[in-house]
């Protein structure tokens, strides 16, 4: 933020972030977060251990069994109220 | 760690001696081409704030906290949206069934555990720079990312349905037909976004949320008893006279818990602090915004327990009410003035939550299938993420126009099934805190894991414990 304005004036930094300048908007934006810099780059794939792929899955299995038993019930529910 | 040096993937790009397999060097200079209209409206914004700090030099009050002032609006929204129509519902229902006691210290430690979890979204969102659901596709890969997007995806569109319920059902009470209430709400929804600008569309979803407050001058003209309230906050009592483990007691400390610790908030404060343009040096900021949404939205629910607290009092069985059946029993308790604020505040809870909401789906999409993705961006260059957030609300505006739709059982399971997918996001959150490639000296404290690992086990306790007095009414004690 310093640098923006030590190389531009007040008046100017507003003119060239208008105009879209590059040195003007990355003197107050961190680099990624640019758009074009997002869009070429990545964050890479981490190594799961064992343990958080098993916890993983077990939190997974828990979701999808519990749903289950969520929309057994509503559907337990619904048949209750049309007797 | 500086963020230049931030190790990124670039396809054909060199790699890093000592860097892991995964991660290559990015490199500045590839970063100065190609400045978009997004990239410009975030810089004004950063100039903004700026320029704030360097006059809070000043001894003026005000110009201290301008700044902050600035810089708030995630975590208040992300508070303020969940404080929405069936969070708000599940409050009616609790202080309907249950009065002032147990509940009332409950929901604010619910709220206290979801500040926790909020606050890692803000870190991640400032270090990363990068959305939630881009984060776990891009760290997890796209097996675990499907499946944490199935969760949005169903969560989200099921919220957005009953949050379409309460616009219905507020308005409803002023007698405004369903379908000019809704298709009202639908356009609301897509007016929002018209302005192609994240700070507009913040601030004015801002000014939407102070009406979640109209539910205090709805608590007061209940005339609580303040006895009863301060003890109940420091003793947690009355507990529920058939005890805590009874199906219907479960289900509303499942409804209250997923009233306040969501998916869908962790995928839009975090999007939000990225579309905001915050920074590693805005992270003490950004904990306050989140701190004073949550203890704004905890009032809000509170203030909805104990207006609704005079219909346990008077015996009036709430347990099958909708929403508009709310104000009109509470009227002769607490007057037309009460009851009028009491269904205007469920009106806006759904609205400023469609709003909210329909947006984090847009985020989450955009992120994942890598296309724009800003409320900074026009409409003609964000087409498939304006069409997201605008198709989801209509959608789900859509179902509560249905002839004999099963709305009722829709609202009561909304927030159980938010609660029943919290474990895998909070692991996903966890593992992305603790990845210091990320986040550097950013990275979780040994605080913020045993919370988060504390929070985690509660969560699936209980719904461990809903599950077996659903099946097993007996097993625990209840009847």
């Amino acid at each position: 933020m310093q640098h923006a304005h030590n190389r531009f004036g007040n008046g100017e930094l507003d003119s060239a972030i208008a105009r879209g300048e590059a040195e003007a908007v990355l003197a107050l934006l961190e680099p990624d977060q640019l758009v074009a810099a997002k869009e070429r780059t990545r964050f890479g794939r981490r190594r799961l251990s064992r343990g958080v792929r098993a916890l993983l899955w077990g939190l997974r299995l828990y979701v999808l069994f519990m749903v289950a038993l969520v929309l057994f019930q509503v559907i337990q529910a619904v048949q209750g109220a049309g007797h | 760690m500086n963020r230049t040096d931030q190790l990124l993937e670039v396809p054909g790009g060199s790699e890093r001696p000592g860097a892991s397999a995964a991660v290559l060097t990015f490199s500045p200079a590839a970063s100065e081409d190609g400045i978009t209209h997004e990239d410009i409206d975030r810089a004004w914004d950063r100039l903004a704030v700026d320029r704030a700090r360097r006059a809070g030099g000043h001894r003026s009050l005000l110009h201290r906290l301008r700044p902050l002032w600035l810089l708030v609006g995630p975590g208040i929204l992300v508070f303020l949206g969940e404080n929405d129509a069936p969070s708000m519902l599940s409050y009616a229902a609790t202080g309907a069934k249950y009065g002032i006691g147990f509940f009332l210290p409950f929901v604010l430690v619910t709220f206290l555990a979801g500040f926790v979890v909020q606050e890692m979204t803000v870190r991640l969102g400032a270090v990363t720079h990068r959305g939630h659901a881009e984060l776990i596709f891009d760290r997890f890969g796209r097996f675990w990312g499907r499946f944490a997007m199935g969760d949005l995806i169903l969560g989200n569109f099921l919220t957005l349905v009953t949050e379409f319920i309460g616009v219905r059902a507020g308005l409803g009470f002023f007698g405004v037909p369903p379908l000019v209430a809704v298709g009202g709400a639908m356009l609301l929804v897509c007016g929002a976004i018209l302005t192609s600008r994240y700070w507009t569309w913040e601030r004015m979803a801002l000014g939407l949320a102070v009406f979640n407050g109209l539910f205090v001058p709805a608590a007061l003209l209940a005339h609580p008893q303040w006895r009863a309230v301060g003890q109940s906050l420091i003793t947690w009592s009355p507990l529920p006279k058939d005890g805590l483990f009874t199906p219907d007691v479960m289900l509303l400390i499942m409804s209250n818990i997923g009233a306040t610790v969501t998916p869908w908030m962790l995928f839009f404060q975090q999007s939000a602090v990225v579309d905001k343009g915050l920074q590693p040096g805005d992270i003490r900021a950004g904990r306050v915004d989140t701190l004073i949404g949550t203890i704004v939205a905890a009032v809000f629910g509170m203030a909805v327990i104990v207006a609704t607290a005079p219909l346990f009092a008077h015996g009036i069985n709430a347990s099958d009410f909708e929403a508009a059946q709310f104000a009109e029993a509470l009227q002769p308790h607490i007057g037309r003035v009460g009851a009028t604020l009491f269904a205007l505040g469920i009106f806006e809870a759904g609205l400023l939550a469609a709003i909210t909401i329909s947006t984090s789906s847009a985020y989450a999409f955009g992120e994942v299938l890598h296309r724009p993705r800003s409320l900074n961006r026009p409409v003609g260059e964000g087409r498939a993420f304006y069409a997201v957030l605008v198709l989801s609300a209509c959608a789900a505006g859509a179902v509560v126009l249905i002839p004999n739709a099963p709305l009722t059982y829709i609202v009561l399971i909304v927030n159980v099934i938010a609660v029943l997918a919290m474990p895998p996001a909070l692991l996903f959150l966890v593992l992305l805190l603790n990845d210091r490639e990320l986040m550097g000296e950013h990275v979780n404290g040994w605080w913020a894991n045993l919370g988060a690992v504390t929070i985690t086990v509660l969560l699936i306790l209980a719904g461990v414990g809903y599950g077996l007095v659903t099946v097993f009414p007996a097993l625990l004690g209840g009847k």
